[in-house]
């Protein structure tokens, strides 16, 4: 059959294209069920909108990854002797397997998720198994890896770029290493430009948007001489400097108005709850076959089911999240109190549990991902500057983060005016 | 070691890089604290890979995020051709005031890390760090290793490779001289 171009309409970037071997992968077990695998977990019962999927995520991160390999591997964009010498020459074979690996790569990087998404995985898998192993396992698995072996590429290299060096095992070459940015980088990866202008699309929090196509054609691959060092790293032209601050207030609007939407963090935690005493021995199956088979529809039907019957396991939690009687947010981590105690959080929430009993208050610490916003800068004489000498606004850029204090929705008058009384004391202040 | 004690280790490293000459950007606060873990066994709890200018820990990027967002760190920029140092944020004295005990327990150990690559830019600290990685984790003789960190790092020349290696081996000496519970090489 001849290799055909197809075409996939995606209202974040147009046209998404791929040739008829790389959409024998698309139309895999592994890669369809990201289509019952929501996006953004319960959120849309805050944001109605918020029902999208997995499965156009990692398309449309499949699509950006492709665009900044074609311009940082464009020979007018590289500017060194050492980005040259580890480039391959654009057009030869090795450019093209690295293109197709990346690709690949960036399709089949999330297919691990469990249900839900993020919603519930660092406590429902094994000690120290986290998705990025599952989708290691089903790209080096028996649906993924022989697909692999039709386009010609290694599924080993496909695993590394997908998961990048801290989930594949071993390390990665320098080549390697900008591949991966190129999918998962902290700062300007394909995958964050996706799932920030998706999800802002479908959310209806239009905060998100930014610039990706100048940012994309900005980027280069950069010795960073700021650091005194030849290693390179993914960065941009000054040109870029202004959509780069402007993707990192979009992360900052996002996380401040959806990702950390308390009642959206509340529910996290109710399905968290419900799927621990639903679940055969309170985990998901790490068993690929078994893992290609729960989906969220699989936990919608029995969350439902199980909301509608008193005697089965995880009831109360169900309950909850089917007649929206989750938790309400008493406390909130606040800079005045922090200064009096650090541990303030803790104690509030030990104290209200005390109080009011352990079944009645929830902690939600959130632990940020992603460091510094500090990257390669190309300036116009031809020197190379770190973004954050560069920019005020990524040197001061807005940071967040939370730590909630929930109380049960009969509780909360009567917990808030309990805090109001007690807060001082329990403080140490 | 729980998460502020964790933090007061890391802003008490840091302050003590920048006292003893360093930049103390986030590179060289991730080379410190892989000799003060790997090296000197100061129990922070991050796992390390070889991956930006030698061994990483994504955990500890994540880490020196969170500090600055809860302010107790900050970036400053303190040179026109240098990238950005990290330095004590506004509540790091609080920190310093609760959290006392673990910045106080490894003060020897920190000292120790500070004195040795407060003088290191980040070239040098990538090729002294590298070759410790490779020195724990491949245990060969110093030809092969110094052979390894050339092929891991094609930037790193042989010979810059094999002056490294000699380094890491001394300073491996002296921290197993200095602290009786250093286990290493």
């Amino acid at each position: 059959m001849a290799n055909r171009i197809h075409e996939i309409r995606d209202p974040i970037h147009g046209f998404i294209k791929l040739d008829s071997e790389e959409r024998k992968v698309v139309n895999s077990r592994p890669f369809q069920r990201l289509r019952y695998i929501h996006q953004l977990a319960m959120t849309y019962l805050v944001y109605p909108g918020a029902t999208h999927r997995r499965f156009e995520h990692s398309l449309g991160v499949m699509d950006a990854a492709t665009r900044i390999y074609d311009v940082v591997t464009d020979p007018e964009n590289i500017y060194h002797d050492c980005v040259r010498e580890l480039i391959p020459r654009k057009n030869e074979l090795e450019w093209g397997y690295w293109r197709r690996v990346l690709r690949m790569a960036a399709l089949c990087h999330d297919v691990g998720h469990l249900p839900f998404s993020h919603a519930a995985e660092k406590e429902l898998l094994p000690k120290g198994i986290r998705h990025e192993h599952l989708s290691k396992l089903h790209i080096l698995g028996d649906h993924l890896k022989p697909l692999f072996a039709e386009l010609k590429i290694q599924a080993e290299d496909v695993a590394k770029l997908a998961v990048g060096p801290k989930y594949y095992g071993s390390g990665l070459s320098v080549w390697e290493s900008i591949l991966y940015e190129m999918i998962g980088g902290n700062v300007f990866g394909a995958d964050r430009i996706d799932y920030l202008l998706r999800d802002s699309f479908h959310s209806g929090v239009s905060y998100g948007r930014f610039d990706h196509m100048r940012l994309i054609e900005t980027m280069r691959i950069l010795p960073r001489e700021d650091l005194e060092s030849e290693e390179p790293e993914l960065g941009i032209t000054l040109g870029g400097l202004q959509t780069a601050e402007s993707l990192l207030w979009a992360r900052y609007f996002m996380y401040t108005q959806l990702y950390f939407h308390p009642v959206r963090r509340i529910y996290d935690i109710h399905l968290k709850e419900f799927l621990g005493e639903w679940l055969n021995e309170g985990q998901f199956s790490i068993k690929l076959e078994e893992h290609l088979g729960m989906t969220d529809n699989e936990v919608l039907a029995a969350v439902l089911q199980v909301a509608g019957d008193q005697s089965l396991r995880g009831h109360e939690q169900a309950r909850r999240i089917v007649d929206r009687q989750h938790f309400r947010l008493l406390y909130e981590s606040s800079p005045l109190d922090l200064v009096l105690n650090l541990k303030s959080v803790e104690l509030v929430y030990e104290a209200a549990r005390l109080e009011f009993g352990d079944g009645a208050v929830r902690h939600d610490p959130y632990e940020s991902e992603g460091g510094s916003e500090d990257f390669p800068v190309y300036l116009r004489d031809g020197n190379i500057a770190s973004s954050v000498k560069l920019s005020e606004t990524l040197r001061q850029g807005p940071s967040f983060s939370v730590d909630y204090v929930f109380v049960d929705p009969e509780s909360k008058e009567k917990a808030k005016m309990w805090l109001g009384e007690n807060k001082v004391k329990i403080l140490g202040a | 070691m729980n998460r502020l004690d964790r933090a007061s280790l890391l802003v008490a490293l840091t302050e003590k890089l920048r006292a003893s000459g360093s930049w103390a950007g986030e590179t060289h606060v991730q080379k410190a604290t892989y000799i003060l873990e790997k090296v000197l066994e100061v129990p922070a709890g991050f796992e390390f890979i070889l991956y930006k200018h030698g061994p990483f820990s994504f955990d500890l990027r994540d880490e020196i995020g969170t500090l600055r967002t809860d302010g107790f760190f900050d970036w400053e920029v303190k040179s026109e051709r240098y990238g950005p140092s990290l330095k004590a944020g506004p509540l790091s004295d609080a920190l310093k005031q609760q959290f006392p005990t673990v910045p106080d327990k490894y003060a020897s150990e920190i000292d120790f890390v500070a004195s040795r690559l407060g003088h290191k830019n980040v070239a040098g600290l990538e090729r002294l760090a590298t070759a410790i990685y490779v020195t724990l984790n491949e245990r060969t003789p110093a030809d092969r290793r110094a052979a390894r960190i050339n092929e891991l790092k094609r930037h790193v020349s042989l010979s810059e490779a094999e002056t490294a290696v000699e380094e890491a081996d001394k300073l491996i000496n002296e921290a197993k001289a200095q602290f009786a519970n250093v286990m290493t090489a």
